[in-house]
């Protein structure tokens, strides 16, 4: 892309489309998606297990394979926040959308204050990104990266539980028991965790549509394609 | 000072012959965990050592410790008392008392400053200057400051002097703190439980007998040997956990098949302790055996987690009120969905009325 | 104060010599007692202070009443159990759940255990020491041991061989210079009375009873999983019975209730070979030592135990009735009502806590507490160095429980004289035989001895009573009925908004009960009434005096720099000092005045 899209404005009049997600980051969000969806299922029911299936103990593993999948998406969580990580080094400008909060700059504060207003009704003037909006990149940087490494942390020490002393996850993980002691409390909170995920799953699928909807650019087609399309050929600022 | 008196000496005008003599030194071995290749290294010890003072103290507490310890069947408690250690002070037990009891303090202190062993149960509260524990009248916490100075190592007998306990639950009206909150300079056993198992009371200070060393701690300054895994790690009924087969209210019919006691609030997949291999009262049973789940009694602050017959805990955000993770993220996730459906109406609702005054704005622009 | 009469009939002189004794050992917890001795070392003023607070009715606010056995259980290790009991009984009262007759027979097999091994424990290492001059088992004759011993019992171990090396276990112990937990002590008082034979008797047994007491409370482990600390059940038992199917290896099974019948057996002969000699050996030597009887021979108070039928709390199914005797007259038992708020009253003037009105008492169901820490004008020392305690003022961490205004002494004395004067044909026969054997008259039980003689009379009643029980549960499991809980009511979503209920019933040590009011599925208020703040208490606004108190008066001291003979009837109370916490406000609100530094 010629247009270097870090250095665009708002009023900036550029027509787009703009290729914004690249394959990996593409892949990783179909991926992460898949893994939160899976943990959250399995994690609740691992809090809440299913009633109990009779019959010799022998002939089942209901509960060895929840927490299995359970485990395996939590690897597969923790691999791609990764490897989603060293792709912000070598990807393009967006690739760190998700870790960098560009807070020095004064249109992110009034580009953000202005989503606040459009998300609440008070303005009907709406803006295009090429990105994330502010509003949309602070709530990703929290969930996706904060409360994922919150996720990751606590949710290998409870695995280092089962691993034993001096395994990996134990001599990774362990000094998760150091701040909390008690494991029944990371496990509370590891699983309050999830319902924070299960809540910005649920706004952000939301969001994602609504975009696709009403707003003046798409939505749940940019990262199916990577490219960000625009319905008008107006201004990126409020209109 | 007396010639002093030996393990094996003691064992032996007891009555006891060298051949029993050496098959307790197997069998306090393997209730360590050590295979027999330690027994020797026992034997040597209890044949050659005389009996290291041992202090008991204790603070706000309700003295299942001690009732535990008593309970030992390997070895037996009398044994303990009489031939592995000396123990000068423990006011549950010691015949003297008032100023008479008092005085053994100075007297260990005296001859054996830095030599003896501290062994605390209960805790000390903080508040009202510490007078809810009165001893002597004087604030418990005085005495257990004056020991710790100079004693050599500190054994923080259950969870009242490991994590604080019952009374250290909120509200925590006395301000008890575990042990390790006001005594920084000394190397602290954590043997927690509540009470702990009696075996593993005396094989910790067995150990440190015979061996002449701390036992190796874990992060949380508990000996590794007993602490170092879940009740869940050697669970019997963890196949039930494993298959999905759970008892789903007492006296059920999973219940009478044995199956697992998660759903009932069994705290033993994060509880660390060695009820379900060692086991209790000589090796009989323990709670989960028993039909009744594990309450996590060897957890720091396992009574602020909410019910016993829940899986999931409090969060311990807001005091007693329970608030279950479970609870309040449901809560939220639902309140975000409500949210998101009311934004959605709100939005095609907003779409529907905007056809004018977008073009009422757009006139404006203009 | 000079000399003052109580109104129950006391007098109390505080001019003489003060002696201070803190702390008491052997017992539970932490225990102050100061006396005054005339002229000729006798006690003519006593004063009794609890030294620890823990306030666990206050971290029982808002929590699930079906926990709150597991934190009152942690009242007291030493009598573990009880507490739990008195409170899942309090949450069936208020929920008005109903538990199956297995649940009964086990809570009460598991009582009855508690009895017989708390006394064996109480009577050989708490209280023995007492009566019981170790080193002067040193220079017995282990033959004479043996005759002794084959003379008062058929207990097998008997032999001068046996006695002969415990003897040098001890003298070699002695020898080392390392004399542990018998550092200090008292030994060579002239107040001890025992032949050297009998001392090495006592001895030898204090070191059997030590190894056999962690036999008896295997029955807790297996019903309850372990011990100290069993678990209990709302609604019931958490143990499973399953004897014939696939899982019944896994539950209460065959192996386990063989294993319960041993231990029954093996209860009965200790107790009735060991202790029960053991105890008339002791108390003939100590026959003119009568003193220490203080309320006993007055006020008594017994809650009742052991239903015979489940969920019927009255003395229709109690196996130890309840009952109140006032001023001495046995052929009047009053009944006892522990909902009635004119009956049981709990006084703060000299306890440290703050009423509105510390003149008035209050019911448990509206009890306020405070906790307010003062000491009085006349204390000596400072407020952290106690040296002499200011009586006219507050001076205890215990309250003041009354009944119709009277202080009332509790435990197993109390008891077998309820159940005495109730006509109780098992109870009247046992103290009856006890009495003629020794020669004694039945006022020879108002005293420490009684105290401590009706404490083995009872252990051995319970383990022969655990015999019956058992029986009882083996006919029920062959009738088909295996049920342990009854889960109907266990869901908090099936409660009333509001309920209250109480659960009593008699500790070892005497009257326990656990007021409860739950609403909207919490705990609101909880409150705890047990035995050692009924034997403990301090002075009540009309300057009544406690049991422990009371028994101290009058007795004289060997030795005015040994406490022996305080300890003798202190102990005799088996005093738990843990269990007296206290604290709660009928609304919660006095929480937030609870000083967090």
């Amino acid at each position: 892309m010629a247009i270097d899209t870090n250095t665009l404005k708002y009023l900036d009049n550029v027509p787009g489309p703009f290729y914004v997600f690249e394959l990996p980051v593409r892949v990783w969000h179909w991926l992460h998606a898949l893994s939160i969806s899976t943990l959250i299922i399995t994690g609740y029911l691992i809090s809440s297990p299913p009633p109990s299936l009779h019959g010799e103990a022998s002939t089942h593993f209901v509960f060895g394979y929840i927490r299995m999948i359970h485990f395996i998406a939590g690897m597969v969580f923790t691999v791609g926040l990764l490897v989603r990580f060293y792709w912000a080094f070598v990807g393009n400008y967006h690739a760190r959308e998700l870790f960098v909060i560009p807070v020095w700059r004064k249109d992110f504060w009034t580009g953000m204050l202005h989503e606040l207003k459009y998300y609440a009704f008070l303005t009907r003037k709406s803006s295009k990104f090429v990105g994330h909006n502010p509003l949309a990149q602070i709530a990703m940087f929290f969930t996706n990266v904060l409360l994922g490494l919150f996720m990751i942390c606590t949710g290998l020490a409870l695995y280092s539980q089962g691993t034993g002393a001096g395994s990996w996850a134990d001599r990774m993980f362990g000094w998760v028991f150091i701040i909390e002691p008690s494991s029944q409390t990371v496990r509370m909170w590891h699983l309050f965790g999830m319902w924070i995920f299960l809540t910005f799953v649920i706004i952000h699928i939301y969001m994602a549509i609504r975009e696709d909807l009403y707003s003046r650019q798409n939505g749940v087609g940019c990262i199916i394609s990577g490219f960000r399309r625009y319905r008008d050929d107006g201004p990126m600022g409020p209109q | 000072m007396h010639a002093q008196e030996t393990f094996y000496d003691v064992m032996r005008s007891h009555g006891i012959t060298r051949r029993s003599f050496v098959k307790f030194c197997t069998l306090t071995a393997a209730g360590l965990g050590l295979g027999h290749e330690f027994a020797g290294k026992i034997a040597h010890a209890l044949e050659t050592k005389p009996r290291t003072p041992v202090i008991w103290l204790h603070g706000l507490e309700c003295t299942c410790c001690t009732e535990s310890f008593i309970r030992s069947g390997n070895p037996l408690v009398g044994d303990v008392v009489l031939s592995m250690l000396s123990l000068d002070y423990d006011d549950t037990l010691m015949a003297a008392a008032g100023h008479q009891a008092e005085e053994i303090l100075e007297q260990t202190i005296e001859k054996y400053d830095g030599q003896y062993i501290l062994a605390c149960e209960g805790n000390p509260p903080l508040n009202e200057d510490g007078m809810y524990c009165i001893q002597g009248g004087k604030p418990f916490i005085e005495k257990l400051r004056h020991m710790a100075d100079h004693c050599k190592a500190i054994i923080a007998w259950g969870s009242c002097a490991s994590w604080g306990c019952v009374q250290a639950a909120k509200p925590n009206p006395t301000q008890a703190v575990p042990i390790h909150k006001v005594i920084h300079d000394k190397p602290i056993i954590k043997v927690p439980g509540c009470p702990p198992i009696a075996e593993v009371m005396t094989g910790v200070i067995t150990y440190m007998l015979a061996f002449e060393r701390m036992p190796a701690l874990d992060r949380q300054g508990r000996p590794k040997m007993f602490y170092g895994q879940r009740l869940h790690d050697k669970c019997y009924r963890r196949p039930h956990f494993d298959a999905g087969q759970f008892v789903e209210k007492f006296d059920d019919e999973g219940a009478r098949r044995g199956y697992c006691l998660y759903k009932v609030g069994c705290k033993g997949p994060t509880t660390y302790n060695a009820c379900s291999s060692i086991e209790w009262n000589g090796g009989l049973s323990w709670p989960v055996k028993s039909g009744h789940g594990c309450l996590g009694c060897a957890e720091d602050d396992f009574w602020d987690k909410g019910s016993f017959y829940s899986p999931v805990s409090d969060l311990g955000v807001t005091g007693n009120v329970e608030h279950t993770a479970n609870k309040v993220g449901g809560v939220i996730a639902g309140a975000a969905a409500i949210g998101v459906a009311a934004h959605a109406a709100g939005t095609v609702v907003a779409k529907a009325t905007s056809k004018k005054p977008t073009a009422t704005a757009e006139e404006e622009i203009r | 104060m000079a000399a003052v009469t109580t109104p129950n009939g006391f007098e109390l002189d505080d001019s003489g010599q003060r002696v201070v004794v803190d702390p008491i050992c052997r017992i539970e917890g932490h225990l102050r007692i100061e006396v005054n001795l005339d002229e000729n070392n006798v006690i003519r003023n006593a004063v009794s202070m609890g030294n620890m607070w823990r306030g666990l009715e206050v971290i029982l606010q808002g929590r699930d009443p079906r926990d709150a056995w597991a934190f009152t259980e942690r009242i007291c290790g030493v009598c573990t159990g009880v507490h739990a009991l008195q409170s899942v009984r309090a949450v069936e009262d208020a929920l008005d759940i109903q538990i199956p007759t297995n649940a009964n027979l086990i809570r009460n097999l598991m009582m009855l255990a508690q009895y017989t091994q708390d006394h064996l424990v109480h009577f050989y290492h708490l209280h023995a020491l007492d009566w019981v001059d170790v080193v002067s088992a040193l220079s017995a004759d282990p033959k004479a041991t043996s005759e002794l011993q084959q003379a008062i019992s058929r207990w097998p171990k008997s032999s001068p061989a046996y006695f002969s090396d415990v003897q040098k276990r001890l003298t070699k112990f002695v020898e080392s210079g390392q004399l542990g937990i018998f550092a200090n002590a008292y030994w060579g008082s002239p107040a001890y009375k025992l032949p050297p034979e009998a001392n090495l008797l006592a001895t030898t047994h204090y070191l059997e009873a030590l190894d056999f007491q962690k036999e008896i409370i295997k029955i807790h482990t297996v019903f309850g999983g372990r011990n100290p600390h069993p678990n209990w059940l709302v609604g019931g038992m958490p143990c499973t019975i399953d004897i014939d199917n696939a899982g019944a290896a896994g539950t209460v099974s065959m192996t386990w209730l063989n294993m319960i019948s041993d231990i029954i057996d093996q209860s009965i002969a200790f107790t009735d070979q060991v202790y029960i000699p053991d105890l008339k050996a002791i108390a003939s030597f100590y026959k003119d030592w009568g003193f220490g009887g203080g309320l006993s021979s007055m006020n008594v108070l017994s809650y009742g135990e052991f239903p015979a039928h489940p969920n019927e709390y009255t003395n229709h199914s109690f196996m130890l009735p309840s009952g109140a005797i006032v001023d001495g007259d046995l052929s009047n038992v009053h009944d006892v009502d522990v909902r009635d708020p004119t009956q049981i009253q709990e006084f703060v003037s000299h306890s440290w806590y703050e009423y509105p009105d510390e003149t008035v008492g209050y019911h448990p169901w509206d009890g306020v507490t405070e906790p307010k820490f003062e000491l009085g004008p006349n204390t000596l020392g400072t407020k952290t160095s106690i040296e002499q305690i200011d009586e006219s003022a507050k001076y205890s961490w215990l309250k003041a429980p009354r009944w119709r205004g009277h202080a009332m002494e509790v435990g197993p004395l109390a008891r077998y004289l309820v159940a005495y004067a109730r006509g109780r044909e098992d109870i009247k026969e046992q103290v009856d035989s006890l009495l003629s054997e020794l020669g004694l008259p039945i006022t020879a039980l108002f005293s420490t001895l009684g105290r401590t003689a009706a404490r083995g009379l009872e252990a051995s009643w319970s383990a022969h009573k655990m015999r019956e029980v058992f029986d009882e549960l083996m006919t029920n499991l062959k009738n088909g009925d295996s049920a342990t809980a009854n889960m109907d009511k266990f869901d908090p979503s099936t409660w009333p908004a509001e309920a209250r209920g109480v659960g009593f019933g008699e500790a070892p040590r005497g009257a326990l009960g656990h007021w409860v009011q739950i609403k909207d599925t919490k705990i609101d208020n909880y409150q705890c009434i047990v035995p050692t703040t009924w034997n403990a208490s301090p002075r009540d606004p009309q300057g009544n005096i406690g049991a422990y108190e009371a028994a101290l008066l009058g007795t004289p001291m060997a030795n005015a720099e040994q406490p022996l003979e305080i300890l003798r009837t202190i102990h005799s109370f088996d005093p738990c000092l843990a269990c007296s916490t206290h604290v709660m406000s009928h609304d919660g609100k006095e929480l937030s005045s609870v000083k967090v530094r």
